[in-house]
C-alpha cells in the first residue's frame, strides 16, 4: 500500500503539532484514533492553539469533512445493503483515500473485505505515524519549523489541481484562495470556514450562470 | 477537559458525516442544488486551507519570490499538470521544498 506512505508526513505533523500545541500525548493520539480525519485534525489543533472556541472548531470540522457526505452518497448503493456492523465499520473508515480506491467499483466488483483491508491499513498507518510524530515532537523541539506544513499544501495542491477543469471550479478556487489569505491577514477566527464557503458559493453561482448560458 | 470535548465532538461529527448516507433507513435525498454546492467542497475547502500556509508562512503575508512555500506550490501545480500523478507530484514538490529551504 504505497499510498498509505503518503500519510507519513501528515501523521508526523499531526502528532508533533499536537505536542507543540500543548496537548497531552494521549490527546494527540486520541485525535487520530477517534477522529481519523487528517485535515480536520490539523486545523483543529491549530485552532485549539489559537484559542478558538469549541463551537467554531466543531463547525469547521463539520464543513471540512462535508465531502464525506458526498462519498457516503456515492457509496450508498454498495454499502447500505450490508449488515449494520459492516456499514458502521466501513463508514468509520471512509476516508478520501478509501473513497478514491473503491469508488469505481460497482455492486459486483465491490469487495467488503478489500475495502476493510484498505481502510484498516490507512487507519493503522495513520495512527503509527501520529505516534511517531508525538515521540519525535516531544524529544526534538522545533520539529514544526522544518516546514512539514508544506506537505499539507503539497497534498492538497495535488488533489485540487486535477479537479480544476472548468470555469466554475476556477472561480471557486480563486475566491477561496483570495478570501483565505485576506481573512487570515485580518486574523479572523473563522477565516477558513468563511473563505471555503465563499469559494463554494462562488463556484455554485457561477455554475448556475454558466449552465443557463450554454 | 475542553480538549477532550473537542476530540469526541469531532469524532461524532466526522463519523455522522461519513455514515449518514450509508444508513438504508434514511429516506431523504439531497436536492440537486445541495449536491452541486457540495461538489465544490473539495476545491473550496482544501484551497482555503492551503492559502494561508502558502502565502503567509510565519503569519505574515509573503509575496516575495524567495518564499519557498510559494515557489514549491507553483512547482507542485506544474508537476501535477505535467505528470498527472498525484503521489509523484507530492513527493517531488516536497523534495523541492526541502532543497529550496536548505539552499536559501
Amino acid at each position: 500500500m504505497p499510498l498509505s506512505l503518503a500519510t507519513a508526513p501528515w501523521g508526523l505533523l499531526a502528532g508533533s503539532m499536537a505536542i507543540e500545541a500543548n496537548l497531552t500525548p494521549l490527546q494527540g493520539q486520541g485525535l487520530s484514533t477517534i477522529v481519523f480525519a487528517g485535515a480536520a485534525q490539523l486545523v483543529a489543533i491549530g485552532m485549539l492553539k489559537g484559542g478558538a472556541g469549541v463551537f467554531s472548531i466543531l463547525l469547521t470540522t463539520l464543513l471540512l469533512t462535508s465531502q464525506h457526505l458526498l462519498y457516503g452518497m456515492s457509496m450508498r448503493h454498495v454499502i447500505s445493503p450490508l449488515p449494520g456492523r459492516w456499514r458502521i465499520g466501513l463508514g468509520f473508515l471512509l476516508t478520501d483515500e478509501l473513497f478514491a480506491l473503491t469508488s469505481q467499483h460497482d455492486r459486483q466488483q465491490f469487495n467488503r473485505w478489500y475495502a476493510l483491508g484498505v481502510g484498516l491499513t490507512f487507519y493503522i498507518a495513520w495512527n503509527l505515524f501520529t505516534l511517531a510524530g508525538i515521540v519525535l515532537g516531544s524529544s526534538i523541539p522545533g520539529l514544526e519549523h522544518l516546514g512539514l506544513d508544506f506537505s499539507i499544501a503539497a497534498t492538497f495542491i495535488a488533489l485540487i489541481t486535477p479537479v480544476v477543469r472548468n470555469v466554475p471550479t476556477v472561480v471557486c478556487v480563486a475566491v477561496s484562495l483570495f478570501c483565505s489569505v485576506l481573512f487570515s491577514y485580518w486574523q479572523w477566527g473563522s477565516a477558513l470556514v468563511l473563505s471555503g464557503l465563499a469559494g463554494m458559493m462562488a463556484g455554485f453561482v457561477c455554475n448556475k450562470l454558466y449552465r443557463e448560458r450554454t | 477537559m475542553m480538549v477532550w470535548a473537542v476530540i469526541f465532538g469531532m469524532g461524532i461529527l466526522v463519523f455522522l458525516n461519513r455514515y449518514v448516507f450509508l444508513e438504508p433507513r434514511l429516506p431523504v435525498r439531497l436536492s440537486s442544488n445541495a449536491r452541486q454546492f457540495l461538489g465544490f467542497a473539495v476545491p473550496g475547502m482544501l484551497t482555503a486551507i492551503c492559502g494561508p500556509i502558502v502565502f503567509m508562512p510565519d503569519k505574515q503575508l509573503n509575496l516575495q519570490w524567495d518564499n519557498p512555500y510559494l515557489l514549491s506550490s507553483l512547482v507542485a501545480i506544474g508537476l501535477v499538470i505535467y505528470t498527472r500523478n498525484t503521489l509523484l507530484s507530492m513527493l517531488l514538490s516536497m523534495a523541492f521544498f526541502f532543497l529550496l529551504r536548505w539552499w536559501l
